[in-house]
């Protein structure tokens, strides 16, 4: 491959703004990774607006900062505090918090930020070599393609994300009948515009997000009753003893592999492939009941596997503008504020971009892991933040930064009406994530289905006789018939369920 | 100074009212001296309108327009960008502005002439419940190929011998427009498929996804400079400049002119002086070397004509339009 555009990338990360704002983006992400609650996407949702006056490339790094930055940082306090800054921490607390309380949080913080800076570095790598593989098909992919690789995706949201999948199912398909709003693209008949022309290019996904995510997440948070801040447990040690690397070798190099490759595909990413490199810790290790009693591995494995997802995450998005999950779309949303689109032409047209923004996350992880061992202390204060003081201010902040990046109050309006459908989304136990990423996906399935059946005549055998579209429609089946195969067969074998993950995931591993 | 008028309806503001009436400027009779001690813009700014959004080329022209008139005039002037539905939002914002002058807009022809073709009744905006400041620029389409399609002239795909297939860059776009006149003409069946804006056609025309494609000159220029893209023909009135070895459709036989066009509106009723003002400031604006830059940069033709003259081209393109759509039953909305 040729190395010119990479090397050009470093040169891009290493200007003095590119570093700063690389810089602010894993500190403010270690931070919302230490604050329950405000996950990475509510983040980057609300800090949207901001990027409208910075360079895509600067912008994008910093956003990209914050997503990767608060894997580090949901670590910190789910191995002091019992407490998962972020959902893909949850699994870090069944034995980092056991560690802790053995006197090895050093250890276990340690084995976890050498962890992440390994997997996100494999990542990295493995990402600098697919991504313009995967760009070089670009031409071959027409809506054929599109449509297909829309479909599969909507399938793996549904069906793979955490939690009830019925549940999941429903908030898709609510994702998917809002992105039929606005004035059809192929006959310019308006569609559940009531007349309004605010309403005529469909809902904005900006709005959505900064209400789903945002201020839909400021709201369940308020409810939540905080406890009172624990003291956290003194750390020291901080560098893992030579037994502690030996052991966790492994689980580091299975990690990577694992993250990556549920990073790649829509639906997986951090919180995910967490469970499950920590399932399959468990499985391979000859000790299995040293799991939840404090086994480094149980540390190492889940995070070395969430860091190496969020990395490969981009893939996706960068190479075929396909939001892997939540928190790409929101980054997808980013790109095009910025004014990127997201496809198969960014390697080619923008290799500033591209590459800046990739090899800006080597440069992160190397900030992150710098930072986060001596900025433990600090970053735990945070949690005194009152959230009546937090919430009013983060609540303020959405909502200016919304009306600046169309100029419009109906915008504001938008993100109300969506902050309060996330906030009793939650409440009832639905992810809003699906319905973003469906609402994301469905204007793309709906495009490239009627654009392909233009083309084909309306022959919709065509979309087997194209090799890629083909494939992919192979893949949409098997992943579609394949749960009900594996629950026929589990059935008869009766298999105990898995006590740490939830039954949804076990399919993955 | 700023008086506050309510807008005044177009067909009342023709007639020979008094001049201190008149405020619902006429734009092309303005001849006479303007007051040039009138406090406009007096301290404060410009908001220039733009109904799309950052970095497109509509954007970028308000943009150097708006430079160069806020050097002129002495106060800021400020782009705000506010996309939706081809700039009918932003129309329909301005159409609520004081006209006073602090508030203008960069308005595409295409959504004056072409919109209103494929969209339901009053859903488009009206020109006439508009002032005119000044026209800006021309900007031509070109129908291109990939080489590998073999496709070079008009011809070709006339003897294709099936179907054919081509994008555009959106429905009720020029782009489309341009398309489905010619191959009406020309009788050529052909399928028209949508995209979202120039470089997803581009994209699927290289690819071969579509037989053709219909994009802006700016847009294309560099592919077909570098042999990636056959140019087949445009669709501007004369060959532009930019692009001279491509016939025109007219010169292929075709009569389909179709340009996307700019120009500067403003609510109705701005007073002559104002109007003066503004037209002299656009004048230097023109002028000024970053400005034409940005023409040749974007392979735009300039049309800085009064903004009568905009007026009359812009509505005699709609009823010419919509006499040879009816002629070839072309329906831009529920597309064959």
């Amino acid at each position: 491959m040729d190395l010119a555009p990479v090397l050009d990338g470093f040169a891009v990360v290493l200007e003095p703004t590119n570093l700063l704002y690389c810089l602010i983006g894993v500190v403010v992400g270690m931070l919302v990774g230490v604050l329950p609650g405000l996950g990475p996407a509510a983040t980057i949702a609300i800090l949207l607006p901001i990027t409208i006056g910075i360079e895509p490339v600067t912008a994008i790094i910093m956003l990209a900062g914050i997503f990767y930055g608060a894997q580090y940082g949901g670590t910190i306090t789910s191995v002091l505090l019992k407490l998962p800054g972020e959902a893909s921490s949850v699994v870090t607390v069944f034995d980092g918090y056991a560690m802790a309380r053995q006197g090895r949080a050093g250890t276990a913080l340690g084995i976890a930020a050498i962890g992440s800076f390994a997997g996100g570095t494999i990542s990295i790598v493995a990402l600098s070599f697919l991504a313009p593989l995967v760009a070089s098909f670009a031409l071959d992919f027409g809506p054929p393609e599109y449509t297909a690789l829309a479909l599969l995706g909507i399938l793996l949201v549904a069906t793979v994300s955490s939690g009830s999948r019925l549940k999941a199912v429903v908030a898709a398909c609510v994702g998917l009948l809002l992105a039929t709003v606005g004035r059809d693209g192929f006959t310019a008949t308006e569609r559940f515009t009531f007349g309004n022309l605010n309403l005529a290019d469909g809902l904005d996904f900006v709005p959505i997000a900064m209400g789903l995510f945002g201020l839909g997440e400021i709201l369940y948070n308020l409810e939540q009753r905080h406890n009172a801040t624990q003291a956290p447990t003194k750390v020291a040690n901080v560098w893992p003893s030579r037994q502690d690397l030996r052991q966790s070798s492994g689980a580091i190099g299975r990690g990577s592999v694992i993250g990556f490759f549920l990073g790649i595909l829509p639906g997986g990413g951090a919180t995910l492939s967490s469970l499950a490199a920590y399932a399959v810790e468990k499985r391979r290790s000859k000790t299995p009941e040293r799991f939840g009693k404090g086994a480094v591995e149980g540390v190492a494995g889940p995070e070395t596997a969430n860091n190496a997802a969020a990395t490969s995450s981009f893939i996706p998005l960068l190479t075929l503008g396909i939001p892997a999950n939540a928190t790409m779309a929101v980054i997808f949303g980013a790109l095009l504020v910025v004014g990127v689109t997201p496809g198969p032409q960014l390697v080619t047209e923008e290799p500033e971009l591209f590459w800046g923004v990739v090899n800006s996350m080597y440069i992160g992880n190397i900030l992150l892991l710098i930072m986060s061992i001596p900025l433990v202390g600090l970053f735990v204060k945070i949690l005194r933040v009152r959230p009546a003081i937090l919430a009013p201010i983060t609540v303020l902040i959405t909502l200016i930064g919304v009306y600046t990046v169309n100029n419009s109050v109906f915008d504001i309006v938008l993100v109300i009406v969506f902050g309060v459908l996330g906030y009793l989304m939650k409440k009832a136990g639905f992810d809003p994530g699906p319905l973003l990423l469906a609402f994301v996906l469905g204007a793309l399935l709906e495009d490239g289905l009627r654009r392909s059946l233009l083309i084909f005549d309306g022959d919709a055998t065509g979309f087997f006789t194209r090799p890629i579209s083909g494939t992919l429609l192979v893949v949409f089946l098997v992943v579609a018939v394949y749960p009900f195969v594996a629950s026929l067969r589990s059935r008869r074998r009766q298999e105990p369920a898995q006590d740490t993950s939830d039954p949804n995931t076990k399919e993955l591993v | 100074m700023t008086t506050n008028h309510r807008a005044r309806r177009w067909a009342l503001s023709g007639a020979g009212l008094t001049l201190a009436l008149s405020l619902t400027a006429c734009g092309g009779n303005v001849g006479g001296g303007s007051d040039s001690d009138e406090e406009f813009p007096g301290g404060d700014p410009i908001t220039m309108l733009v109904g799309q959004d950052p970095g497109g080329s509509t954007d970028l022209i308000a943009r150097a327009a708006a430079d160069g008139l806020s050097d002129e005039l002495g106060v800021p002037v400020t782009v705000e960008n506010r996309p939706g539905a081809n700039g009918a939002l932003a129309a329909q914002q301005l159409a609520g502005e004081d006209p006073d002058g602090h508030t203008l807009m960069v308005y595409n022809g295409s959504l004056a002439y072409i919109t209103p073709l494929a969209v339901g009744e009053g859903e488009a905006p009206d020109i006439a419940d508009f002032d005119i400041v000044t026209g800006l620029s021309l900007d031509d389409y070109v129908l291109v190929t990939a080489p590998g399609s073999g496709f070079s002239s008009v011809e070709d795909l006339a003897a294709a011998g099936r179907p054919i297939t081509f994008g555009t860059t959106g429905v009720g776009t020029g782009s489309q427009l341009s398309q489905e006149l010619l191959f009406a003409q020309a009788d050529i069946d052909a399928t028209a498929v949508p995209f979202d804006g120039g470089s997803p056609t581009l994209t699927a025309v290289l690819g071969g996804q579509v037989d053709v494609g219909s994009v802006q000159l700016g847009e294309a220029i560099e592919q077909i400079e570098s042999g990636g893209l056959t140019p087949i023909v445009t669709f501007a009135e004369e060959r532009p400049s930019y692009l001279p070895d491509t016939p025109t459709a007219v010169e292929a036989g075709y009569d389909v002119p179709v340009q996307q066009s700019r120009a500067v509106f403003a609510p109705q009723g701005v007073p002559d002086d104002v109007m003066q003002t503004l037209r002299d400031g656009f004048e230097a604006a023109f002028e000024t070397e970053a400005y034409q830059q940005l023409n040749e940069d974007n392979l735009l033709t300039p049309l800085e004509v009064d903004g009568e003259e905009i007026r009359e081209r812009w509505t005699e393109n709609l009823d010419n339009y919509r006499a040879v759509v009816e002629e070839y039953g072309i329906d831009l909305g529920g597309d064959a």
